[in-house]
């Protein structure tokens, strides 16, 4: 699913995408290890489903590839860069806001605890 | 284990190689070098590359199952076939039209059947020919040749090694010793009577499909300005099946002249 509208809810693959990019510039192998250690080893993406989706973000401008360069952590091979975009910043503020209201609204029906400090 | 790697990777990028076109030019090396990368990771891990690798090709399946599913529901892939097709059906058709209306003109009784089965083999070998030849000339066309220059253009390609242009030829003399079989009014295909002018048309799509692959590359070299010529094999490939199908619609042209002109008895 393409997303270009702030109000329109992410897919997780997305989601976690632009959470791995918000803190810096990174290739493929690197974003799914950080999507790895951001979900707690919880999400596993494949291949398939990283550049899936990083192909409709490329398309809808959320992201953008950087220079090639060589990553000194891996081997001496040059890498394409994914860095997100202005557009990229926001989409994921307002799925953070739109994740930080149902968290209040769950509290407030007490499903949720307050004790997890949102 | 750095052996079994070099086959894993080579396998990897031959089924990127089925990611649509736009798709594995901008991201087809960033997933190697992602999945040669998870490799290694493995490899120092000492971990088994089995399970990981399985779960790494079924995924990447997917992801090429619904990037072509995408494709479609996009109308892209129908656009991608109209541009393809388009031409050689209306070049094709047009090419048959003036025999359809000399068919008609002289008809020998009002009662008298029209050929379709004649017209619709007409129309198939030309049709052929065009879909082979027509991306060679428009590519003729658009490239700024320089006939010195004879590098082919790089990406895989099909039928460009002498051993698949071997098999590929060994393909064409099975279908030319086995097309006899079906000259028949009907022949038994898994126990139903088939009319054999379907199986003949079913077995065209064998040389047709070759001659298209064969001019891929010649068509890609061309586009980049390189020569005609920078793919012999291939090119004789093509010149072979497109004399084959001109050849085909030849004969029945002429073994068809009387009865489009109206000649009484002509069958």
């Amino acid at each position: 699913m393409t997303t270009t509208s702030p109000n329109q809810p992410l897919t997780p693959a997305v989601f976690h995408i632009l959470l791995a990019l918000s803190s810096g510039e990174r290739h493929g192998y690197g974003i799914m290890k950080q999507v790895e250690l951001d979900s707690q080893g919880n999400v596993n993406m494949g291949a398939g489903t990283l550049y899936g989706s990083l192909k409709r973000m490329l398309d809808a401008g959320l992201v953008k590839e950087s220079e090639k360069r060589i990553d000194p952590k891996l081997d001496d091979e040059r890498r394409i860069y994914y860095q997100i975009t202005g557009t990229g910043a926001k989409v994921l503020a307002a799925e953070l806001e739109r994740y930080k209201r149902i968290v209040t609204l769950a509290q407030e029906r007490k499903i949720f605890p307050k004790t997890y400090g949102l | 284990m750095a052996y079994d790697q070099r086959i894993l990777r080579a396998l990897y990028k031959r089924l990127i190689a089925f990611y649509p076109r736009d798709f594995k030019e901008q991201l087809g090396e960033s997933m190697e070098q992602t999945f040669n990368d998870l490799c290694n990771e493995k490899q120092q891990a000492q971990q088994p590359l089995v399970g990981f690798v399985l779960w790494m090709f079924i995924e990447t399946a997917m992801g090429i199952f619904s990037e072509h599913l995408s494709l479609i529901n996009s109308g892209v892939f129908m656009q991608t076939i109209r541009k393809t097709l388009g031409s050689p059906l209306l070049v094709s058709l047009l090419f048959i039209l003036p025999f359809m209306i000399m068919e008609v003109v002289n008809r020998r009784s009002l009662n008298e059947g029209f050929p379709f089965m004649l017209f619709f083999g007409l129309w198939l070998n030309l049709f052929a020919v065009s879909l082979i030849l027509l991306p060679i000339m428009r590519a003729w066309r658009a490239g700024d040749h320089d006939m010195e220059n004879s590098a082919p253009a790089k990406g895989d390609t099909l039928l460009i090694t002498p051993k698949s242009v071997l098999i590929t030829g060994l393909v064409i003399i099975l279908f030319a010793a086995i097309g006899p079989l079906f000259s028949g009014p009907s022949s038994e295909v898994f126990g139903m009577q088939v009319p054999s002018q379907f199986i003949a048309f079913a077995f065209l799509s064998i040389p047709l499909a070759l001659g298209v692959i064969a001019a891929k590359p010649i068509v890609r070299t061309l586009r980049a300005g390189g020569s005609l010529f920078a793919h012999p094999l291939p090119l004789i490939l093509v010149v072979l099946i497109s004399f084959f199908f001109v050849m085909s619609v030849i004969s029945l042209i002429v073994d068809q002249w009387p009865c489009f002109v109206g000649v009484p008895i002509c069958d």
